[in-house]
């Protein structure tokens, strides 16, 4: 089994990544609503992937990742850092904090999928 | 260093969304040569890494490469010429009489790649249409690929891509570079305009109006078939009313839009915007 993290303030867009997620074959799907509480359940559980917004309070996904980043048993979990545009600056941003892949909103679910299934092969 | 299963099915996926282009399963050696070889020119170790470069990577730079790698098709002058033969030979009159004094006819060629189909038409134009006397013709080329249109712009072409050019015209448009390179003179290349653009983003092809003659041949059978119909309306939103489109011959109108009446001039098929 495959765990993933979805990491939104918004129930809205956590609801919508499940239902899109959830059609992966043995996939289980934990929510956290903000960095803090996303790193907080990384570090006490295993996860195999992170789909990580950016923009959300307490703690941002830059520093999200960074965190993970700055930790051994974290550095390299597969994380997908998901932008609400293309802006340079994000990505640079994304990359620099150590993103695995990028999405932006309104990401098309068969790309999540894709993405998500290559970054999870590849742990395997 | 090799390209997964997953690799190329999300790679084939993440370029089809950025250009259009579908690479089908029987491309798959062709697509993962082409992304080793920019993996290696990266010095990146694994296909994963390399992936995760170009989708972050702020410039672009890369993903144009890709581009340039994966878009390259050989062409040559006067190829398809009984499209040539239609244009002069009904086409361009049916233009020209709705065009008041001093307004241009307007031609695109998109794809270009290496410029040999708009030097074809603006040579065969030259030659065969009595129009040319009083008309004002412009001819734009675009691609996607970079590199090609530095090589349009170039004019420098093989033997090869002048295989089905008469003796005649190579002498008299081309200056003999080498053994097997020939120049085409100065007065051609500036005639026409080089721009590089890609038929799948709305933000570049919005200024791209008042076309009379689209010649698209031979790109929309790489397309998947959204992108495919949304580049016909591309190409319908590009046209004058009245204006023309030609594909390459294996390509049908009819199965992706029912935007344009067809008609026939000469031997072609063309596909005309209501008026």
């Amino acid at each position: 089994m495959r765990r993933i993290l979805l990491v939104d303030d918004s129930h809205t867009v956590r609801m919508y990544g499940r239902s899109i997620l959830t059609s992966l074959p043995e996939v289980q799907i934990e929510e956290a609503q903000n960095g803090i509480e996303a790193l907080e359940k990384t570090i006490a559980q295993k996860f195999d992937l992170l789909l990580v917004d950016v923009n959300m309070p307490k703690m941002d996904g830059y520093t999200l990742l960074r965190e993970l980043r700055s930790r051994p048993a974290l550095w390299s979990i597969p994380a997908i850092m998901v932008t609400t545009e293309d802006k340079e600056e994000d990505l640079r941003r994304a990359y620099a904090a150590g993103a695995s892949f990028h999405l932006s909103k309104p990401f098309d679910p068969e790309f999540l999928r894709r993405s998500v299934a290559l970054l999870l092969g590849e742990g395997a | 260093m090799s390209v997964n299963d997953d690799e190329f099915v999300w790679f084939r996926d993440f370029f089809g969304r950025k250009t259009g282009i579908y690479f089908e399963d029987n491309k798959r050696y062709f697509v993962d040569r082409r992304l080793t070889a920019r993996m290696q020119a990266t010095g990146h170790k694994s296909c994963l890494l390399y992936l995760r470069f170009v989708q972050f990577q702020a410039s672009q730079s890369e993903f144009q490469r890709l581009v340039n790698a994966m878009t390259v098709n050989e062409t040559y002058f006067f190829r398809e010429d009984y499209q040539l033969i239609a244009l002069v030979d009904g086409v361009l009159d049916d233009v020209k009489k709705r065009k008041k004094p001093g307004e241009s006819i307007r031609i695109w060629s998109m794809p270009c790649s290496t410029g040999e189909e708009p030097y074809s038409i603006a040579i065969y134009l030259l030659e065969h249409w009595p129009g040319m006397a009083d008309a004002d013709v412009e001819i734009i080329g675009s691609d996607i690929n970079s590199a090609v249109l530095d090589s349009a712009r170039e004019g420098l072409f093989t033997d090869y891509a002048l295989r089905s050019t008469p003796p005649a015209i190579v002498a008299k448009y081309f200056k003999q570079v080498s053994d097997t390179t020939h120049r085409l003179l100065p007065e051609i290349r500036e005639a026409i305009t080089f721009t590089q653009v890609n038929l799948s983003n709305p933000d570049e092809t919005r200024s791209y109006r008042g076309f009379d003659i689209v010649f698209c041949r031979n790109l929309l059978i790489y397309f998947d078939s959204t992108s495919r119909r949304e580049a016909v309306e591309c190409l319908y939103g590009a046209l004058n009313p009245g204006g023309y489109v030609f594909l390459g011959h294996s390509e049908s109108m009819s199965r992706i839009s029912s935007l344009f009446t067809i008609s026939k001039a000469a031997d072609a098929l063309v596909y005309q915007k209501p008026l």
